[in-house]
């Protein structure tokens, strides 16, 4: 008999089928319960169905949102997506999930900086524990008096609340390469900064972008609640909007929209880590 | 001319638990004279990876004074080479990126060179790498290869490439072969032995095994511990005339007087009545 156990290895076919099984589930138990819902209550609004939520989406994606002033009349397809709701909301969450994450390359430098050169770690390395103890999201208040309720407020919460976790994941990060390949570095007539970026930070930058993309949903999560609190565009704006509405034929798809838009940057930095360092072996 | 590598009254302690010093090397006295072949044997804690790491420069002495060609050390630098038992190559570097990497690294520095002179100078590197690689019995299809795609010796034929290619004046081997097989090891040690005859480079081997010790060396240098006085020399031998196909016998008294020699009970008694032998064949 075929073993389950740690020693079983399932099929292909059996691996494929088991891994879609609960998205096969979720699914379809959704639209069950949706479907008796609606028999109870033709107006229910807490459940939308395939249909609502296809057409909510599609006019999301092609009609401009109710406040935003209307342009020229009849335009094209492209036109039409490029004022529409979803895609303006999109474009200001990208914006900032851009800025926030390329500000947390500093994070990297300096966290690579305190493992190599003791003095920077003595100064840095006390600080930087206690900080990334602080609850961000409490320190929002805060925020917002200091930089007040625009972009930076939004952004500086991101890094904030992650950069901290990178400054320390990098710092481990180093620490952990081997003593040996420094000592040989050094014989080999590299300096400080040659075994700092020539041997260390190249044999971690590839560990370092995973560390970064495992704390992409972090840094959603703070620009979201940035997003939701004072903003007048994006993503989690729309969806604290439509939530006054009860618009969850619209919330939905805007859910399902934020996590393919956060799987394809996911798949894009995984596929480009493996890319540019085909010698990494991932574990 | 001073000696490639000179220890005076060298101590070495480390912090152990409870705050109290563990010393680990106490008072040694060596010299190595230039174009030697120095093995190191004693058993494991008796502190032969401390000592490397003393000519290193990785490790400062409490006590004592350590001087490589004459200048007190302070740090790692070109003038030891290293070869460790594991972590020798850089995972991220191809085998001939390891190999150039520290031509590259001096290469850089001279950022006033010209672009086509650096073009020039790093086909010369790389030609360069190409004979080493086939010095140390490697292919050229190998050089593309990243370390995890090599087997245990080839990472250490290498790792030995890598570090002969600088010319340095003395290679420091710590445990190098440990981790091989018997068969690759032998031929790695076959492969050392010629690399010395050819380059006249100083080597220190460290080595727990006493056998190979004998057999590579010119010279024996045998540590022992000797309780928390920390470990002294107890057995420096002329080797020279051994070889591994030397008589088993001789091979055998010689490695069977080491391995007695190096039993930290006695220590204490032989250390100080007999610091240095004398070769007696």
């Amino acid at each position: 008999m075929k073993s389950i156990g740690i020693h079983g290895q399932p099929l292909r076919g059996i691996a494929g089928a088991l891994s879609w099984f609960l998205f096969a589930v979720g699914i379809v138990s959704y639209f069950y319960v949706a479907h008796q819902r609606h028999i109870e209550n033709p107006d229910e609004r807490v459940m939308p169905t395939a249909a609502q939520m296809v057409q909510s989406f599609a006019s999301a994606a092609l009609n401009p949102a109710e406040d935003d002033v209307v342009g020229e009349e009849n335009p094209s397809l492209w036109a039409k997506l490029q004022s529409s709701m979803l895609w303006k909301d999109s474009m200001a969450t990208s914006r900032r999930f851009l800025i926030s994450v390329l500000l947390l390359f500093p994070a990297v430098v300096l966290g690579l900086h305190m493992a190599m050169f003791p003095y920077v770690g003595a100064f840095f390395l006390r600080f930087t524990q206690f900080f990334d103890k602080i609850v961000a999201l409490s320190l929002l208040p805060v925020l917002f008096i200091a930089f007040g309720i625009d972009e930076l407020s939004k952004i500086m919460l991101v890094v904030i609340g992650v950069a901290p976790t990178i400054i320390l994941d990098t710092f481990n990060l180093s620490k952990s390469v081997p003593r040996e390949q420094i000592v040989k570095a050094a014989t080999l007539g590299a300096g400080d900064f040659a075994i700092t970026y020539r041997v260390v930070f190249k044999q971690i930058w590839p560990r370092v972008l995973n560390s970064i993309r495992l704390n992409l949903k972090a840094v959603m999560l703070f620009l979201f609640a940035g997003e939701m609190i004072a903003s007048s565009d994006g993503l989690a704006y729309r969806i604290a909007l439509l939530r006054r509405h009860m618009g969850m034929d619209t919330i939905i798809p805007y859910v399902l929209w934020v996590a393919l838009l956060l799987f394809l940057v996911d798949l894009a930095m995984h596929t480009l880590n493996r890319k540019l360092h085909p010698w990494f072996q991932e574990t | 001319m001073a000696p490639a590598v000179q220890l005076d009254s060298v101590c070495v302690g480390f912090a152990g638990q409870g705050g109290e010093t563990r010393r680990v090397l106490n008072g040694i006295d060596l010299e190595i004279r230039s174009g030697e072949f120095v093995s190191v044997v004693g058993q494991t804690g008796c502190g032969k990876s401390t000592l490397l790491r003393l000519i290193l420069g990785e490790t400062k002495p409490e006590a004592g004074r350590v001087r490589v060609e004459g200048i007190v050390r302070s740090q790692p630098d070109r003038r030891c080479g290293y070869v460790p038992q594991k972590y020798s190559l850089f995972p991220d570097k191809t085998v001939l990126g390891n190999i150039t990497f520290g031509l590259e690294v001096s290469e850089s520095r001279s950022f006033w060179l010209l672009r086509s002179i650096h073009r020039q100078k790093s086909r010369e590197i790389r030609a360069l790498a190409m004979r080493y690689l086939e010095q140390t019995g490697l292919h050229e299809s190998d050089a593309h290869k990243y370390p995890h795609q090599l087997s245990g010796g080839m990472q250490q034929r290498v790792a030995i490439a890598q570090a002969l290619i600088l010319n340095p004046p003395i290679l420091l081997m710590d445990e190098a072969f440990s981790a091989l097989d018997p068969l690759t090891r032998s031929g790695m040690q076959q492969l050392i032995k010629e690399l010395w005859r050819e380059s006249g480079t100083t080597i220190v081997f460290v080595t727990h095994n006493t056998r190979e010790a004998v057999c590579l060396g010119t010279r024996v240098v045998a540590l022992a511990r000797n309780g928390v006085q920390g470990s002294s020399v107890v057995l420096d031998l002329d080797t020279k005339h051994i070889e591994f196909d030397s008589d088993e016998e001789k091979i055998q008294s010689v490695v069977e007087r080491i391995e007695c020699a190096s039993q930290p009970g006695l220590v204490g008694m032989q250390a100080r009545l007999v610091p240095t032998f004398a070769p007696d064949f």
